[in-house]
């Protein structure tokens, strides 16, 4: 199968103020598979959010290539559909919401592309119901909790119908009970919509849940592999300003110590499992 | 030396149809030397509340003292009062202002008249304080900079005017995992050299259990507990989860390994101490 997105020595400079080149992307090579959940980790400034906005045709590069679903993001033509099969989600809610009520919020995206009145009830309560928010339909998006809110403004990309949804780092603003409701959104519609996600996040725990991590510094990708493998290196992590998950970190403090234990623990339930037999 | 809330009630846009309390009879004294994490629920009032410490909202009801005075009240000291309590903002983009990284920073030590060499020693050592490297972001504009680098300025701003009261709210939101352990250890040299007080607003448990010496559980615009870590994360699961928060990962996998057979005592919070602990039963050293 084709990837559904394909990034061909990807580079990309910024200008800053004073005319100075800011090389953000590094001839970055990278394959998105269908359906795939990839976490996207790395220190501040390595260039994630760079690399997001290329996704969807916010930046273009000023090197390489950006394939989408085959489409050239350098391609003018293209936009439309570029946008259509890529949506984003950002960090903070309320800059997010911009309707007085959940559905018309939900609605806004896709009125605002012409899909037809008789089509957009449907998609709305679709879409609404695979972030498991239609009780809250009617509902005043102010008045919602953080991970609510952001759910809502999943439901207004779902509702796009996309093949691949952005996340860059969608639950930095939310309490505990948020940060799981939305990784549980996010593996249902990975499951239920085989939609694609790319999901930059700070937290270790989160990038754990993923298929597949890339490990990013620099503007280029340092690592990458499933989560047992790129977590259980401890101290490479730590060189790249980035922590182990707590199980991997004490798995390797008590190996250090003398205690051997298997290589690939990074959950608390597995390290348990290898303390208690 | 402290700041008090006495019965503090605060509404939002009150007489309109959009009116929220987001404060209810809050009461409340931190004193200088203790580190105070709040906790609590997204909306529980976390940013209203720490907005009441200096002053820069009113509250509708109740009253607010620095160091014992009124703020609400005539007193020449006032200003001066306020400006002992430093606060990072959750949304760095809406305290950043300047054309470049140096004149945010430079702003604070500026206005307390210092001279220019003193100001740019001050600008040099908060960038140090947040691991941002002078010679290549002093220059740049602050607007042009990634979300983590930008809450590094704010961050650095308020400190360079070495506050007696330092809020920060929600300041690891975006920070990656190495400049959060970083700029917490600076954060602790400073507490503890300067016996000020911190408020940290975090939706971590583990940055609340490791650093606070005390915590403050919001739940819907009130006051839900107020304990030391301890008491709060060893004892309250059930209540923290009602609340939408949670106990720290330490406690969770040392619950685990309890439940898995392994005999470790009681009260484990930190990672550190949890490590020993295992190391311990096992016998290792
Ligand atoms: N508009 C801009 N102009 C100039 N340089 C920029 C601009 N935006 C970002 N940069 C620079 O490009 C690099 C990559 O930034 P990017 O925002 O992609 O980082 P990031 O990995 O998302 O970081 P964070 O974890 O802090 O969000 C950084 O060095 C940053 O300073
Ligand atoms: N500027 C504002 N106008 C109206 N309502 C607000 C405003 N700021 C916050 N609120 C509301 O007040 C409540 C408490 O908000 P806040 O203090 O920001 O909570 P927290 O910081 O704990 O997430 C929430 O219900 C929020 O929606
Ligand atoms: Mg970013
Ligand atoms: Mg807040």
């Amino acid at each position: 199968m084709q990837p559904l997105i394909e990034l061909q020595d990807l580079t990309h400079a910024y200008t800053d103020a004073e005319n100075n080149q800011v090389l953000a992307l590094q001839k970055l090579n990278l394959q998105i598979e269908q359906g795939e959940f990839l976490a996207v980790i790395g220190a501040n400034g390595c260039g994630k959010s760079t690399l997001a906005k290329h996704l969807n045709a916010l930046l273009l590069p000023t090197g390489g290539k950006c394939l989408v679903n085959g489409m050239d993001t350098q391609d003018e033509s293209h936009l439309w559909d570029i946008r259509q099969t890529v949506g984003m989600v950002f960090q903070n809610p309320d800059n997010q919401i911009v309707a007085a009520v959940v559905e018309e919020d939900v609605a806004f995206g896709l009125e605002n592309i012409g899909v037809p009145h008789a089509e957009i009830r449907p998609r709305v309560e679709t879409a609404l119901k695979a972030v498991d928010m239609s009780a809250y339909a009617l509902h005043a998006p102010h008045l919602l909790s953080g991970g609510q809110k952001q759910r809502v403004a999943i439901a207004g990309v779902v509702a796009l119908e996309p093949r691949c949804i952005v996340m860059d780092e969608p639950t930095a603003m939310l309490d505990p009970l948020g940060r799981k409701e939305i990784m549980a959104t996010v593996k249902k519609l990975q499951r239920e919509k085989q939609i694609t996600f790319v999901y930059i996040t700070h937290y270790m725990n989160e990038a754990m849940q993923a298929d597949r991590v890339i490990v990013m510094d620099h503007g280029q990708i340092v690592m990458q592999g499933k989560p047992a493998e790129v977590f259980s290196r401890v101290a490479e992590l730590q060189t790249l300003h980035l922590e182990a998950p707590l199980a991997a970190t004490v798995a390797a403090d008590l190996r250090h110590a003398g205690l051997s234990l298997p290589r690939d623990i990074i959950t608390n339930e597995e390290l348990a499992a290898a303390l208690c037999r | 030396m402290s700041i008090r809330l006495e019965h503090v009630d605060f509404i939002y846009m009150q007489g309109t149809p959009y009116e929220k309390q987001a404060l209810s009879d809050v009461s409340l004294t931190i004193n200088k030397g203790e580190f105070v994490a709040v906790i609590g629920h997204t909306g529980s009032g976390k940013s209203t509340m720490v907005q009441h410490l200096n002053g820069l909202l009113q509250p509708s009801k109740g009253k607010v003292f620095i160091e014992d005075v009124d703020l609400a009240g005539k007193a020449p000291n006032i200003k001066a009062c306020k400006q002992k309590v430093g606060m990072v903002f959750q949304y760095p983009e809406h305290q950043i202002f300047a054309e470049t990284v140096f004149e945010d920073i430079a702003f604070g030590p500026r206005n307390k008249g210092m001279s220019e060499a003193e100001v740019e020693q001050q600008v040099h050592e908060a960038m140090d304080f947040v691991g941002l490297d002078y010679e290549t972001y002093a220059k740049r504009s602050p607007f042009q900079l990634s979300g983590g680098q930008m809450r590094r300025v704010a961050i650095a701003g308020v400190v360079a005017m070495k506050p007696d009261y330092l809020i920060l709210d929600e300041p690891s939101a975006g920070l990656d995992p190495g400049a959060k352990e970083a700029i917490f250890e600076r954060i602790m040299k400073l507490y503890q050299a300067r016996k000020i007080a911190i408020i940290l607003v975090t939706h971590s448990m583990e940055e609340a259990a490791r650093y606070a010496n005390r915590i403050l559980v919001l739940s819907k615009s009130r006051i839900l507990m107020d304990g030391t870590p301890r008491e709060i994360f060893l004892h309250h699961r059930d209540e923290l989860r009602q609340a939408s928060l949670d106990i720290p990962q330490t406690v969770q996998l040392v619950e685990l390994l309890r439940q898995g057979g392994l005999k470790l005592p009681e009260g484990l919070l930190t990672e550190p101490a949890v490590v020993a602990a295992i190391k311990k039963v096992r016998g290792l050293h």
